[in-house]
Parts: structure tokens; sequence; C-alpha cells
């Protein structure tokens, strides 16, 4: 059989060629982390990902979450498989072990966590939302709330959620209508109704905490009178032992495209007018406080995306090597040939094959960005990292969550009419992924935030570092012979796409916003085509040292794929960027000039 | 009780494409994951079991190259307490018996009660473990699928026979045991495990270390040829899903005068 979910060799070049991970051991934080635990820690991961979480991966998807009377049932086989993940410690990789984490750097724990995601997304869904849960308590809660909920939730005891989303208030929180109002003892009751609550309710855990976003009575309208409250399914005892059930209902679970294996629940809160929370920070601030996790979160659908792309490629390309169908076009004997020796088949695989590499290069990056500003001394280094995550979060959530639909549709289209059909799990990978577009701010908000917030903070020294690493890779590359065209096209297009970002810019300062907006998904794109060529070039200027040295027989066929990769996307797809460019530059207003009605269809 | 326990690295035979190589005398290794034998896992698993219930320790050994540590660790951070290795260029010619040869005088240089190895590694001989016994001149039970204590210095012992029989049997200690898939389930390796053996130093032992010569672990057998045999014919493979298969299945038995 051949490797699944993710190949080795690649994570391996990624973690250790690319970033040196185990480097970071030689901090005191992540001391224990050195290259030979590194490596054990993956081999465990991919092992348990690949034995015990795969096998539930179509058991999720065919017999799913149910729903009735108010509560929810999982799928059998999770049990097993939550438990194994609870006793070998393997739920919060990267918190602090004092609360009941690992202490890993992010860049280690983000390799293993893809191995599960890749394992079943569905499921895994349930302990990231829950990572996110605990991430606020941890930030924003009294010591008295830390010592109540942490550990239980990072060990997988109990688990999180985020109530946001109201019927009415989707993208625009803002516009939330569940109210808080103060008790006597310090409590609030909460009333009010949320929807597409990931994990809202199963039989998982004992227990689950919902952060809930909720406005307190009196406070100001909009995105400024809203709070954050810890809303408990069982209420805790002063000895941490269970209490009364709170008044927090699931009152029913959406019937979706894809993740069946993952309940997206509706929650009534306070229904019978005795759901008490409690305020988790400071009163107005639940919107700045969530948003300041929204990183992580982000990162985290970038690392879902990449898990289903990098699947959907392995299988696909297991498929295209066994596949015999035609013979191979101009050969001489006419036998049929496995299909990977179709012509067709090979432009996609490798297109698979690249972005899937550039995709786990860039997240993999932006978590050792945030490793290397936790370890350097240095408080410039420490602003470049942020600055580097900052920019790049809308990269790893919107372009690659969007391209990962585009890998894992590429990855159908390779088993051609099996692929459309249930016998083959390219099909489900497609359905699954087609949510991280969507959630945790849709594309559309990342490709804002990218062009109204990042491009403009700190005068626009967020896209200066950028550029600034992107011309050390340049430079680097240029020092290999084969490599020097493919660079100069690389730094040809970056600064292509600064002077695009500066041209939007300045649209949008002279009155012509909504012009500008109409081309910040555009934006994205080339910003992610970039940056896409800017690691597979760093890769391909790594195995090309590497080959230039001579590098061991086992390891040439993988470099020459590096070399492969990016030479296919600096010169089939970077052309295409420089379009985008054009397209961009050019700043069509037909979009928000058309009048409504013009759309037809009335 | 003191156990020692054999354990091999092979290659993942879960997660590779086994081909050969272009001589035609091995399989082409450049490429390949490996791990520990899955045999061997329950092996571990099971030495395991025993030293938490009657105490004593568990020791994991290997005949390998550096990258053999990292299976020694692995059983370690299963909860094996010690590691050895056993690593000199003159065992890479180590045919089974070079190996039995090998495991035999590093198990001389320790005291065990117990020896255990899997039923059998990727080659499928199952060969190391008869010898090593034969060698140490002890008692010895293969495809052992249930161990249990004796207070008299002997271990009741469950073998997996034809027709799925079990057969029992007395052993008296020391003895040597090869171990059958199905006797436990293997736990899995933890974030807790993998701290604990980290930083632990793992003894090496070479050939002059062990007492023995390059004669004692020469290759006495020469592989000759490795050949994927030729499709026969008469085969029929049924597809469809599960209900689809009974179904023609029935047919064809039907058809044939299998069943009424």
């Amino acid at each position: 059989m051949a490797q699944v979910i993710a190949d080795r060799r690649d994570v391996d070049f990624v973690l250790h060629e690319q970033f040196q991970v185990g480097d970071l051991s030689k901090h005191e934080i992540f001391a224990e982390f050195n290259k030979k635990v590194v490596d054990m820690v993956i081999t465990e991961a991919r092992n348990l990902a690949v034995k015990e979480i795969l096998p539930t991966q179509k058991v999720g998807d065919e017999v799913g979450c149910k729903y009735a009377n108010n509560e929810v049932t999982t799928p059998d086989e999770y049990k097993r498989a939550w438990d194994l993940l609870a006793e070998g410690e393997w739920m919060a990789l990267a918190r602090d072990p004092e609360v009941g984490g690992q202490g890993m750097p992010e860049t280690l724990a983000l390799a293993a966590t893809t191995y599960f995601t890749g394992g079943n997304m569905a499921f895994m869904l349930c302990i990231g939302l829950t990572h996110g849960a605990a991430r606020l308590i941890e930030n924003f809660g009294t010591d008295e709330q830390k010592a109540m909920y942490l550990k239980n939730m990072y060990t997988g005891k109990w688990t999180g959620t985020m109530l946001l989303t109201e019927a009415d208030a989707g993208s625009d929180l803002g516009a939330l209508t569940t109210t808080a109002v103060k008790n006597s003892d310090g409590s609030y009751s909460i009333t009010g109704n949320k929807i597409f609550i990931s994990s809202g309710e199963h039989d998982l855990t004992e227990n689950i905490i919902h952060p809930v976003l909720a406005r307190i009575e009196g406070a100001p309208e909009g995105s400024r009178g809203i709070s954050l409250f810890l809303v408990p399914k069982y209420f805790i005892n002063d000895d941490g032992s269970l209490g009364d059930r709170n008044d927090v209902y699931c009152t029913g679970i959406e019937e979706k495209m894809g993740i069946h294996g993952s309940p997206t629940c509706s929650i009534s809160l306070g229904s019978k007018g005795n759901c008490k929370g409690w305020l988790l920070g400071k009163e107005n601030k639940g919107l700045s406080q969530m948003f300041l996790m929204m990183n992580e979160e982000r990162l985290m659908v970038g690392g879902q995306s990449l898990s289903c792309a990098s699947s959907s490629y392995l299988y696909a390309l297991e498929f295209a090597r066994t596949r015999v169908q035609s013979a191979a076009l101009g050969s001489k004997d006419k036998k049929p040939a496995t299909i990977i020796n179709h012509p067709d088949i090979r432009r996609m695989l490798l297109t698979q094959k690249m972005y899937v590499e550039g995709m786990r290069s860039l997240v993999f990056y932006v978590a050792n960005c945030e490793d290397r500003a936790r370890t350097t001394e240095s408080v410039e280094e420490k602003e470049k990292f942020a600055n580097l995550v900052d920019i790049l979060i809308p990269i790893c959530k919107g372009y690659v969550s969007d391209r990962a639909v585009d890998m894992c549709s590429l990855g159908i289209q390779v088993f051609g009419g099996y692929g459309y059909t249930s016998d083959y799990p390219v099909e489900q990978l497609m359905r699954d992924v087609r949510i991280c577009p969507i959630y945790e701010g849709t594309n559309g908000i990342q490709a804002m935030d990218l062009l109204g917030r990042k491009l403009g903070m700190k005068k626009g020294q967020l896209l200066t570092d950028l550029m600034d690493e992107i011309k050390k890779s340049v430079a680097s590359a240029k020092e290999i012979e084969t490599l020097r065209d493919l660079a100069e096209k690389v730094a040809g297009a970056a600064e292509m796409m600064r002077e695009a970002a500066a041209h939007l810019g300045k649209t949008a300062s002279d009155g012509e916003i909504q012009k500008a907006f109409a081309h910040a998904c555009p934006f994205m794109d080339i910003v992610g085509d970039v940056t896409m060529a800017w690691m597979l070039l760093w890769r391909a200027t790594l195995a090309g040292q590497k080959l230039e040295k001579g590098a061991k027989k086992k390891d040439r066929p993988f470099y020459e794929g590096q070399l492969k990769s990016a030479e296919f996307f600096v010169r089939s797809v970077l052309p295409v960027t420089l379009g985008r460019i054009a397209s961009v530059t050019d700043t069509c207003g037909a979009a928000v000039e058309i009048d409504a009605d013009a759309f037809g269809g009335k | 009780m003191e156990i020692l326990v054999c354990v091999t690295r092979v290659p993942d035979t879960a997660e590779n494409e086994i081909e050969l190589n272009s001589a035609g005398n091995d399989i082409e290794r450049d490429d390949l994951v490996y791990s520990v034998n899955e045999w061997d896992n329950y092996a571990v698993e099971e030495a395991i079991q025993i030293r938490d219930r009657v105490g004593g320790s568990v020791t994991v050994i290997t005949v390998g190259d550096d990258e053999s540590d990292e299976i020694l660790r692995r059983e370690m951070a299963m909860g094996a307490d010690k590691g050895i290795l056993l690593s000199d260029d003159a065992f890479e010619k180590a045919d089974g018996q070079g190996i039995a040869a090998i495991l035999k005088a590093a198990a001389a240089q320790g005291s065990y009660d117990l020896i255990l190895t899997g039923a059998q590694s990727e080659g499928g001989a199952g060969e190391v473990g008869g010898m090593l016994a034969a060698m140490l001149d002890l008692p010895y039970a293969s495809l052992v699928v249930s161990i249990e204590e004796s207070g008299d210095n002997s271990v009741k012992v469950g073998r997996e026979i034809e027709g799925g029989t079990i057969e029992m049997n007395e052993i008296s200690l020391p003895c040597v045991l090869s171990i059958q898939t199905g006797i436990n389930e293997p736990r899995y390796v933890g974030i807790r495990g993998i701290r604990k053996v980290a930083n632990v130093d793992i003894p090496v032992q070479s050939i002059s270390e062990l007492g023995i010569t390059d004669s004692d672990v020469s290759s006495s057998v020469k592989r000759l040829d490795y050949f994927v045999p030729d499709m026969g014919e008469g085969a029929e493979m049924l597809e469809g899903d599960d209900e689809e298969i009974i179904d023609k299945l029935i047919e064809m038995l039907k058809a044939k005068g299998g069943i009424k």
C-alpha cells in the first residue's frame, strides 16, 4: 500500500531541511524537542492517524451524527479514537504543560495534527474548537476560571465550542441579539439562539463548555457592546464535580454537504429561563477578545485544507500508478499503460503535488514564525515574525482553502468516473474540504482583511517584511545556475504584486473603495500565488544545493521532484498571476457599477 | 521477572509499495518507511503486561545499524525499561542463524527469565526464535497466543495450532517464546512515553564486546533470487459491495452444486 494522508519524506523535508525545527530545542522553552523527539512525535502521530483515526472517516460520513431529543450521538467508532487521542495526550500539543498541554513548538504540533486531521477532519474539528475555547479562557479567564476549565479541556475530558453566529448575525456579529442580564451572585442569565455551532452537543465527553457572545443589558449597540461568557452544559461544583444541567440545549443539527461526522448544532440558551453564564474577560470586549484567537483558528483551517488536499493527492497518485487504461501516446507496442503515463494525468498530478508542497511549507512556515517569535531575544525579530504571521494568515486560510478545494476536485478528476462514486475517498474529501473557504471568516472576509487591514498596518511594514523574506530566498536561488531564471521570474512577480497592492490602496483612498474591494479576492490570489512561488523556489534551492553536493541515491528523486514543482509553478502558474495583476491594476468597476436589477433573474 | 524482547526494524508494509530491486535479489529499500516489526510489538506489549503483573524489568534488544535506535526508543516509549543496540559492520551479512548467534551472545551476558521474539518478521521465515532457544539450550514454544505465570518457576503457554485450536503447555523458566499477533492489543505510544525516552542513552555493543567472531555471524544461506510469481488462471475476483459479493457467491455455489 502506498502512503496515505501525507508523504512522510515531504513532512520531514519541511520540518528539518526547510525550517530546522529541531534547532528550536536550543531554546529552553523547547529544550525537550530535539530532532529525535520531533521524529518520534511525527512517527507516532502518523501511526495513530493511519491505524485509528483514518478508519473513522468513512463511518463518520456515512453514519454521521444523529440528533434526537436535544441530544446528539456520534458514531460508536469515535469513542475509541477520542480515548486514544486523550490517553496519548495528543489534544493540546503546543500548550503550556502547566495547564494540560505538551509545550511543543507550534510547527511540530501542526505537523502532527495535520496527520490526525487528514485521518478525519470532521472528527478532529471538535478538538480544534475545544482548543480555541480553552485558549480564550487561558488568555482572558480569571485564575479561578483557568483552574476550573483548562486542564479538563486540554486533556480531552471536556470539550469546548464557540457560540458566535445567529440566524441574522453571521459575518456581521455586531447584529447579534443574545442577551445577558447580571444576577446578584455575579453570574449572568443568558437568553438567545445560536446556529452553526460545531460540536455544540455530542456524547464524547461528560461536559461541554460554550464561550458565548452576548450583549449585556444596556450595553451599546453593534460590535462595541458585545461580551463573552462561559456557559457550561453542566454546572461545576466547587470540588470540580459536575452539578446540575444548565439551560443550554441543542435543538437540531444541520444536514450538510460534507463533514457529516461533525455535528453542526443549533443551540438554545435560556429557553426555560435558567441559562447561567459567567463573564470571560472584560465587559463589551467580547468581540475583540474573540478575534485575538482568530489567527490560531484560521491557521487551523489552513491545516485542515492542507490535510484534505494532501490526502486527495496521495489517493489520486496511487490510483494513477495502478489504473491501466489506453496506451501511452506515441508508444510503439500500443499496450495499455497505467494512467500516470498520460500527459493530462501527469499535469493534474504535478499540479496537486506542487500546491500540496507549497501549502505545507506555507502553513508550517507561519507556525514556525510563531515559534521563532517566542524564541528570539531580538525585539525587531519578534516584531518581524509577528508581522509575517499577520500578513500570511489570510493566505493560509483564504488562498490555501480555495486551492485545497481545487486540488480535491483534481483528485476526483484523476479517478474519472470512479472518483465521483463513494467507493473511493476522494469525493468525501471534496465535500469535507468545501467548508474551509466558508467558516472562521469566509474567504471574502479574508481578502478584505488582507487588503483593508493588513496592507495598511504599521504603514505597510507587513508587506515590506514579506518582500524582504522573498528577496532573501530569491538571492539564494540565484546562486544555483539552473534556478536563476526561475528566481528572476519570482522576484519580478513579487515586485508587481507590491505595485498592485499600492494601486488598490490608492484606488480605495481616492474614493473608489467599492471598486478596490471588488478586487480583494483576486488580489489575495496574487499574494497567494507569489507566496506559493516563493515557498517552492525556497524548496527547490534546498534541493538544488543537496543535489550539487551529491545527494544520496534514495533522496535524488525527491529533490529532483522539488525542482520540477518549482519549475512547473513558475512557468505555468506565475504567467497567469501576471494576468491577474494586470486585471487588478485595470480595476474594472463592472461588478460594483452594474445595477442590481441588471443581474436579471426577476 | 527479567524479560528480554528481541525486536527488529522492517519496512512498514502498511504504507510502502514493495518492489524488487533491479538486480532481483532483494526488495528496493531506498525509499521505504520503516517501523518496528508488527509481531515484535505484541511481544513487547506482552512483556510489559507481565512485568506490570509480577514485577521485574523489560529489556528490548535489536541487531541493526544506527537507525535501529529509533525502534528501541519507540518500544521503550511503550513501556520497556531498557534498550540494547547490537551494531557492527560484521552483522550486516548475518542471516537468521547469524542474528540468533548475535542475540544469544547478548542474552548470555544478562540473566533473563523469559526471552520473547515476534513469531516472524518481514522475511516470514520465523526462524530466529527457535534458533536462539536451541543455541541457549532453553525450552521453546512458537506461535504463542497466551502466557500465564505459574508460581513454580514456569509459565503456562497457549500455542495457536491448526484449525483454530489452542494447545496449552507448561514450560519451565527460563525459556524462549515467539509471540503471535492477537495475543494482546499493543498500546500506542503517547507523548508521555516519548518524553520519557527523549534523552535516554541506549548502549551499543559491537562484535568484540559480545565475544563472538565474524565466523559466528557469517551467512550460510545465500539468497539466489526474488521474483513475483506469474499470475495463475482459475481465480475469479468477485466485485461489488458485501451484499452483491455474497449474492454472487451463493449463485456460483448453487450453480456448481456446492449448495442446494
